[in-house]
């Protein structure tokens, strides 16, 4: 049998990745031009244009955090997976390895723009925390400086990437390595198991609680949320698994994995599916305990989005709505049948609106704040258009980057010892 | 549907020893058909004491009052709602069991589900009691319903979580109630065919509901299954998220936190499974069910344990860092003077020891298959999940915001603990009743599993484990 096992990057492929990567480099020379990032954040200019390097630099971390983590999300898919025991995904388990080896430049890009912001710019509209005459005066961040500084930030962000990129670059090398192995051999399978639980345990330390609080919490620092680092992981979670299948479809039209077939897309269905209620669960917890509550302290983040018409308030009121509307109605009422999760332009479809949405959300997450201060003058849409051109980007080296992984190993784990019952998978 | 019946051999099989069909409905229907044994006595009798001893202690609660319990000035949740939280939270694991892991396809929940989700139902019942008798009066309980009435301005409150969890409870208990009954039907029939008294006949025949194992019968058996586990998996995660939120809609430090919901849920699971090893691992012994629940299936679940017990740690870790970053007095005041240090200092760090700390040990596979060891957990577990409860009602309860309000000390009276050892003997009751007169494991499920997973039929698929993935792949194409 003719397999098409070694993948290829076709023509197209490689054309939309650059394309994308230039929308993404022209953004961002605009960016440097119009926004003057590195011009100094205080005093000069009025009201917007003193935020230009706010909004540079917002955009760049927006995306660089939201991809990292979307494509981390793949290498969580197989630590989860892998430490379950689960056969099924094995058939297009390379896809996801190939995915998260996005990470060895994604991660260096994204240290070098948060450790950039946080130590060479002279904004502080985003971190409040880092500019230290401002901390001396508010008592608050002076209580929480033993956190947030640039130091602990440093040290938190720069171990935390490093490990994830670590324990992923050792499970391709165990995978790859079965490849070649004699038939059988199973000293893989079980060392593969023990870096997946290492991996876990690592991603419960940094993503699951610490990273979340520094890099994006930090952002509305008077304010917390315990929910917080639970939520932005199952944001880039749900956002990881439809990536997944976008690539899973992709490679399937074109001809590779021949054994995947409907039941498994039906079952990434389903885990895309699930996690968007998941999703909107911890939304929902997060935002009824504290609107019943209904505290100051912790009411000013959803009042900065959802707003009663004050100064700065309410710009983001459309987009906090339209969050819940495509992460939540869309995949609950598109994806519920069972047919639609086993037809591929359906799924595609879904899989493309979650990625934006959880995109969106974490725009929601993240701009609001810096920005509250400019109130109807923050100039939302521009700024939008700006982090979706600086999105473009980023999405074209991930294509580009898993497009790569892609052709450095077959596309089949031949000897994986649960291969052969994911060939006869059947939900 | 695949005619080929495989498992990778890295998996261990689901039913151990040389069973044919004929031998699981032997093996499993015996002890139901047996007179009881002496150990079973033993123990339904000591269960009843506990029971009466729960009844007088209602008794003297429902005469005298509330009263008769130490609940104070602050502290007006005590051991009752503790007890409450944690039955809840043990009911979980049975649901968990039959619908998620349906859902998730796990072949090894068959061993096992049918007595959790048995155990579920009774832990719901048991939960139940505890906010019913907390009333005081309890001629009055119906006041919960909101219906049309004569009472004029006394309706229930819509906004009140207390009330949420009224229409919680019982919806996931009917559901449950449902669930397990619905699987029983096909073994129920079984016992039936092969039932000599007549009673027992007429029994399991008005319990069988004239099953006759047709195709028709299965396939909307399957139909039914799978739409109650459909329905199931959103009541197992809303349960607990509404007990939680009786904690945390409150502006009480250490109650109102955003983590809540899904941290209780992942409690009650870590709970829920510790019950269930704590009634298996005597189960399987006792009436020589080793095969069917097999050291694997204790792994297994000992796996749950030691993930959600680290889940509940991050979201306990995750609070205290909260408690000082918010830089609020009073959750800081709560988490660092009343929890971890204090008069009840002790029973935070049991908490986190048992939480925590112990199933740790678990990453090792050595300890989680040794069943003593795991036996010990199991109960380790449950005493540290009943104090999670306390802690965090007493001692968010304890010191109130003035200082002339704090409360003295807080030990329960007798009958307060004899309601709670009632509430063992009902439980018990309910399991010994269950043991005796029901199949304890899914007969017509473990028959479903055993050709591709059982010991003597997983040693038949060593060639094909030889075969590579080509011809593999080819011959299931031929297969179809």
């Amino acid at each position: 049998m003719a397999l098409k096992e070694q993948f290829e990057i076709p023509g197209g492929l490689k054309k939309w990745s650059y394309a994308l990567m230039g929308v993404g480099v022209l953004t961002l020379i605009l960016g440097v031009v119009f926004l003057h990032p590195f011009s100094g954040g205080h005093g000069e200019g009025h009201g917007a244009e003193a935020y230009g390097a706010t909004k540079f630099w917002m955009a760049l971390m927006h995306n660089s955090i939201f991809w990292l983590l979307v494509v981390a999300a793949s290498f969580f898919f197989i630590a989860a997976t892998t430490l379950a025991q689960a056969g099924w995904p094995l058939v297009f388990r390379r896809v996801p390895e190939a995915i998260s080896g996005a990470m060895n430049v994604l991660g260096p890009i994204a240290l070098v723009i948060l450790l950039g912001y946080v130590w060479v710019s002279d904004d502080h509209h985003i971190y409040h925390w880092k500019d230290v005459e401002h901390v001396k005066h508010d008592e608050k961040l002076l209580h929480k400086s033993g956190f947030l500084n640039p130091m602990f930030y440093t040290i938190l962000s720069v171990t935390a990437v490093g490990l994830w990129m670590w324990f992923r670059h050792s499970f391709r090398k165990l995978s790859l390595a079965e490849d070649l192995a004699q038939k059988g051999e199973r000293s893989f399978y079980w060392k593969s198991l023990a870096i997946a639980a290492a991996f876990l345990v690592t991603y419960g330390l940094t993503v699951l609680s610490t990273l979340p609080w520094m890099w994006l919490m930090s952002i509305d620092a008077h304010w917390y949320s315990t929910m917080y680092s639970w939520y932005t992981f199952a944001s880039s979670w749900v956002a990881g698994l439809s990536l997944i299948m976008l690539f899973v479809v992709y490679l399937k039209n074109q001809g590779y994995l021949e054994y995947v077939n409907e039941e498994h897309i039906h079952d990434i269905g389903k885990f895309m599916f699930a996690f968007s209620i998941f999703w909107t669960y911890l939304w929902f917890s997060q935002f009824m305990l504290i609107w019943y509550s209904n505290q100051p302290e912790e009411t000013a983040y959803f009042i900065d989005r959802l707003g009663f018409g004050g100064k700065g308030e309410g710009t983001f009121r459309g987009i906090f709505l339209l969050n819940l509307i495509i992460n939540f109605l869309a995949p609950l009422l598109i994806l519920m049948r069972r047919g639609s999760k086993r037809n591929y332009t359906v799924v595609t479809l879904m899989a493309v609106i979650i990625i934006f949405g959880h995109w969106l959300d974490f725009y929601q997450m993240i701009t609001p704040g810096p920005l509250k201060e400019l109130g109807k003058e923050s100039n939302s849409l521009g700024h939008f258009v700006f982090s979706l051109g600086v999105g473009a980007g980023f999405l074209g080296l991930v294509i580009f980057l898993t497009a790569k992984y892609l052709t450095k190993a077959p596309l089949l784990p031949k000897n994986h010892p649960l291969v052969k019952e994911s060939i006869i998978h059947h939900t | 549907m695949s005619l080929l019946r495989y498992e990778s051999q890295v998996r261990e099989p689901l039913v151990d020893g040389h069973k044919t069909y004929h031998d699981v409905t032997e093996d499993i229907c015996k002890p139901v058909e047996a007179a009881p044994t002496r150990l079973w006595w033993i123990g339904f009798i000591i269960s009843v004491a506990l029971l009466l001893f729960g009844a007088v202690s209602l008794y003297k609660e429902v005469v005298y009052g509330t009263g008769m319990w130490n609940l104070n000035k602050t502290i007006g949740w005590g051991w009752d709602i503790t007890n409450f939280v944690w039955w809840v939270g043990i009911g979980h694991a049975g649901t968990l069991i039959s619908a998620i892991l349906l859902l998730f396809r796990q072949g090894w929940r068959t061993g096992v589900n049918r007595a959790a989700e048995a155990m579920t139902i009774f832990a719901v019942i048991c939960a139940g009691q505890f906010p019913i008798w907390h009333m005081g009066r309890v001629w009055m309980a119906f006041f919960v319903m909101p219906y049309p009435n004569t009472r004029g301005p006394l309706w229930v409150n819509f906004n009140s979580p207390l009330l949420w969890d009224v229409f919680a409870i019982s919806t996931y208990f009917t559901v449950s109630l449902l669930f397990w009954y619905s699987g029983l039907i096909p073994d129920m029939a079984t016992l039936r065919d092969r039932a000599k008294k007549k009673w027992a006949k007429a029994f399991y025949g008005v319990a069988s509901f004239g099953w006759t194992g047709s195709t028709k019968h299965w396939q909307r058996h399957e139909s039914l299954s799978l739409v109650l586990a459909g329905l199931s998996t959103p009541l197992v995660l809303s349960v607990h998220t509404i007990v939680s939120f009786d904690f945390a809609t409150s502006v009480i430090p250490g109650w109102h936190t955003t983590i809540f919901p899904p941290y209780f849920v992942a409690g009650a699971i870590f709970s829920g499974f510790a019950m269930v090893q704590t009634l298996m691992l005597v189960t399987r012994k006792i009436m020589n069910l080793e095969d069917y629940i097999t050291i694997s299936h204790i792994e297994n679940m000992n796996k749950v344990i030691v993930l959600t017990g680290s889940i509940v740690g991050c979201a306990y870790l995750t609070e205290l860092f909260m408690a000082w970053y918010s830089a609020v007095k009073y959750e800081q005041d709560i988490f660092f003077k009343y929890r971890i240090a204090g008069p009840y200092g002790w029973s935070y760090w049991l908490m986190m020891t048992c939480n925590v700390i112990t199933p740790q040990l678990f990453w090792s596979k050595k300890l989680r298959r040794n069943i003593a060891f795991t036996f010990l957990m199991s109960i380790v577990v449950n005493v540290g999940m009943w104090f999670e409860r306390f802690v965090i009602i007493v001692s968010s309860l304890y010191r109130d915001y003035l200082p002339s309000s704090w409360s003295v000390y807080y030990r329960p009276t007798i009958w307060e603990v004899g309601f709670y050892l009632g509430s063992f003997g009902l439980f018990f009751t309910c399991y010994f009743l269950f043991s005796k007169y029901f199949p304890v494991i899914a007969i017509a499920e473990i028959k479903h599993v055993l050709k591709k997973n059982g010991e003597s039929y997983k040693e038949q698929m060593d060639g094909i484990e030889e075969q590579s993935v080509e011809e593999f792949a080819h011959e299931h194409a031929h297969a179809h």
